[in-house]
């Protein structure tokens, strides 16, 4: 019964959400009755919809197998939580929680707005348009209450085993947190055009909100590289695998977009470009959904193929994106700036990255999307690997930084004083190059692009460390949000180059008692056990390790084999340090009784995940302080 | 007036030439970093040189896999045609004798010196190119 009053609820929902869209775009959406009137209908479709997501997911905390879905990836002995995430670890019940999400961020717009704001009603109409269509995807195409009667199973089947991880449980929610937070920035910028008066600054109402969600879609996307590194057992934190080529695009141009936010928020300067990426960024994250869910692509990642669902996400998205960009093109002459960008201010650079991040955006689109192309002309299936993207990101890269660079200290609307930043620029290029040196003959590392990237990296943040100490000792401005972030980006960079060159694996072949040396470090097999578990048996090999400083420690690869479905999995052991992981996985055992393990140095590894939380922080930093000064 | 129209057919000419540049660019990057997948009664009729990086997929040859230390080698079907294989690492816990593989490296003397061995999560995973022959 409770199933068929959720799967209820949420019909009732897509027609309350339709009707919002309708009062709010075909009536008067300045008359106060009306902004009432969408605000409470959309209210009330939340809770509805709320509703029915929570007796879901009591359903499945209750083991309630007659759900089918519930009943083929959840199981009675899974722990709760779990059983929670597992209604995400699928393609039904992942959809159900973007919609969550998505009517979400707009019920948190809806309340902590006023309705005497001019965007409002229609913002909202614009938010339930996209949650009708992608709820009706989700009651026609993948309908998560579909129900097994008269029989259902006793136990169900199970979580996929690498997804039972407490990461991967919170990884996915994030991502979609980010994804469809944009859909505000989007919503304000479509009805932004409707309205048509270009007096109105909607830019500076959505900054809070597309700098939250951007925070939230850097954490999942650095979430899901952490999860991959110690999961999959390849000691990569990034494999351009499609789908997570289609989570960068939107965080590129989700980047693209706060930067260019934050001028326009202050003079109507880059208003197009502004416009066009709030639209770009939206349409991104639905092709990201879209790709994922059709199984066009092969990927690691992908749900199971379905024509019907991927030409329904396409017509979908493509109707979005057509409207919008036609809205756009009638609106054009609204939006040019009698303003024009003076030269080497910072508008000039933000707009000079917008095209360096327009150019990672198409490149990673185009080796997305060639493997399809090239098949339907040539017939003959290929692949587009790491490196093709290195070939482009790392100068295209580099050379936007080296824009960010000169941009530090530059002015709104003004040319940059050259003088006055002689001493900060002379010092920060020396400074990283005398480091740089000290690495190269201490380490030796070698590579062009290897010391291209240490010394960039470095002259951004020690450029930032310059604008610190001016701060403290003369009190000239730092914006601490843009220092923190792009403190980040630089160590994002040094890291990724050390780690590029100078980690090393080796497989071992290595039986019990044996002592193997690899890199000056001693590594004793010490001890096989094998350890029963609730829902799976482990298999684990015992390693001890003693580094050259005579320090000793364990490592403790494993492999588990589910009861379930007899899947068989490696979990990693990593023995991380400031500078380097030491990371063992586990292989198959040969005839003589040996074992083959792979043992990794990777270096610097952790730092870069540290620099993604560094930009987090930036940003959910800059969102309180925007919150608070809007209060 | 033409002064400002002068100033901008400049520009979009300038952005014409620049886009078309880097697209140029891009292009050219993606022609040379393609990995081409073959199965292996395909690689045959191809003339493949051996600094090429290549994917063959297909299944695992029944009682094909020898091991020595950390070397494997196996043999690749695809019931037409086949291609021995070695690598040095560890293969993947889904990888066995059977069951459908996809290798990343190069040929060398009708052998594929694999520098990436992958099967997929999905255990009934079935190479695309041999789904449609079976």
């Amino acid at each position: 019964m409770l199933i068929e009053i959720a799967h209820f609820l949420s019909i009732v929902a897509t027609g309350l959400f339709f009707l919002c869209f309708i009062f709010s775009i075909f009536f008067d959406s300045k008359d106060v009755y009306i902004i009432n009137l969408v605000s409470r209908i959309y209210s009330h479709s939340f809770f509805i919809f709320l509703s029915s997501f929570l007796i879901y997911v009591w359903l499945a905390i209750n083991d309630n197998f007659s759900v089918l879905y519930i009943a083929q990836h959840s199981n009675i002995n899974l722990p709760v939580f779990y059983k929670i995430s597992s209604i995400w670890s699928a393609h039904e019940g992942s959809m159900f929680l973007w919609i969550i999400f998505l009517t979400t961020w707009g019920v948190v717009y809806n309340f902590s707005t006023k309705n005497d704001q001019l965007l409002k009603a229609r913002t909202l109409g614009i938010i339930s348009l996209t949650s009708v269509g992608f709820l009706l995807f989700l009651l026609l195409t993948s309908n998560p209450f579909e129900t097994i009667l008269p029989l259902p199973p006793e136990n169900g089947a199970d979580i996929n085993p690498v997804l039972q991880d407490p990461l991967l449980a919170i990884h996915p929610p994030m991502l979609y947190l980010g994804y469809v937070g944009f859909v505000i920035a989007f919503g304000q910028a479509i009805a932004f055009m409707l309205e048509g008066d270009p007096k109105i600054k909607w830019e500076k109402q959505v900054r809070s909100w597309s700098v939250a969600s951007w925070s939230f879609l850097t954490l999942g996307i650095a979430l899901g590289s952490w999860w991959a590194y110690y999961e999959l057992g390849w000691g990569g934190y990034w494999f351009w695998d499609p789908v997570e080529n289609v989570a960068l695009m939107p965080w590129l141009a989700a980047t693209a977009f706060i930067h260019s936010l934050s001028a326009s928020s202050k003079s109507s300067i880059l208003r197009i470009w502004t416009l066009l990426l709030s639209i770009l960024v939206f349409s991104l994250s639905l092709f990201g959904a879209f790709i994922v869910r059709s199984g066009i692509i092969d990927s690691v990642h992908s749900f199971a193929n379905d024509p019907e669902r991927g030409l329904y996400l396409l017509s979908f998205i493509g109707i979005l994106v057509m409207t919008s960009l036609l809205l756009f093109s009638l609106r054009f002459n609204l939006l040019i700036s009698s303003k024009k960008i003076v030269s080497l201010s910072k508008e000039s650079f933000i707009s000079i990255n917008n095209i360096f991040f327009g150019a990672l955006i198409f490149s990673t689109m185009l080796g997305v999307l060639y493997p399809l192309i090239y098949e339907f002309i040539f017939d003959q299936k290929i692949s587009v690997g790491a490196p093709f993207y290195n070939a482009i990101f790392v100068p295209v890269t580099l050379i936007a930084c080296i824009f960010l660079y000169f941009s530090i200290d530059s002015k709104w609307q003004q040319s940059f004083n050259l003088k006055a930043l002689y001493q900060p620029l002379f010092l920060s290029i020396i400074f990283s190059v005398i480091i740089v040196s000290l690495i190269f003959f201490q380490f030796s590392i070698s590579g062009f692009w290897t010391l291209m990237s240490l010394t960039v990296g470095l002259i951004i943040i020690i450029r930032y460390l310059i604008v610190i100490y001016f701060y403290f000792a003369y009190k000239r401005f730092a914006n601490f949000f843009s220092i923190i972030s792009h403190c980040g980006l630089g160590l994002l960079i040094i890291s990724i180059a050390l780690n590029d060159n100078l980690s090393s694996e080796r497989a071992l072949n290595i039986k019990i008692n044996e002592t193997e040396i690899y890199k000056d470090h001693q590594i004793t097999f010490t001890n096989l056990r094998v350890v029963p578990e609730s829902n799976y048996d482990s298999v684990k090999a015992d390693f001890l390790v003693t580094n050259p400083n005579g320090d000793t420690f364990t490592l403790t690869p494993e492999k588990r084999k589910y009861f379930a479905r007899g899947q068989v999995t490696s979990e990693t052991a990593i023995h991380a340090s400031v500078l380097k992981d030491i990371y063992m996985t586990i292989g198959d055992q040969l005839d003589d009784g040996s074992w083959i393990v792979n043992i990794q140095f990777n270096i610097f590894i952790r730092w870069i995940w540290f620099s993604a939380i560094m930009m987090v922080v930036a940003g959910l930093l800059l969102v309180h302080s925007l919150a608070r000064s809007k209060a | 007036m033409k002064a400002i129209r002068k100033q901008r057919l400049a520009t979009v000419f300038l952005i014409l030439t620049t886009s078309a540049l880097g697209s140029f660019l891009i292009i050219r990057a993606l022609d040379s970093n393609l990995d081409f997948f073959f199965t292996p009664s395909e690689l045959f009729l191809e003339n493949i040189p051996n600094n090429k990086r290549i994917k063959v997929g297909g299944m695992v040859l029944d009682g094909s896999v020898t091991r020595d230390k950390t070397n494997i080698s196996f043999v690749i079907t695809d019931y037409e045609g086949s291609i021995n294989v070695e690598f040095d690492g560890i293969v993947p816990d889904l990888f066995k004798e059977g069951s459908g593989v996809v290798v990343l490296g190069y040929l060398k003397d009708k052998t594929v010196i694999a520098e990436d061995v992958l099967a997929k999560h999905d255990e009934n995973y079935m190479p695309p190119s041999i789904d449609i022959k079976n």
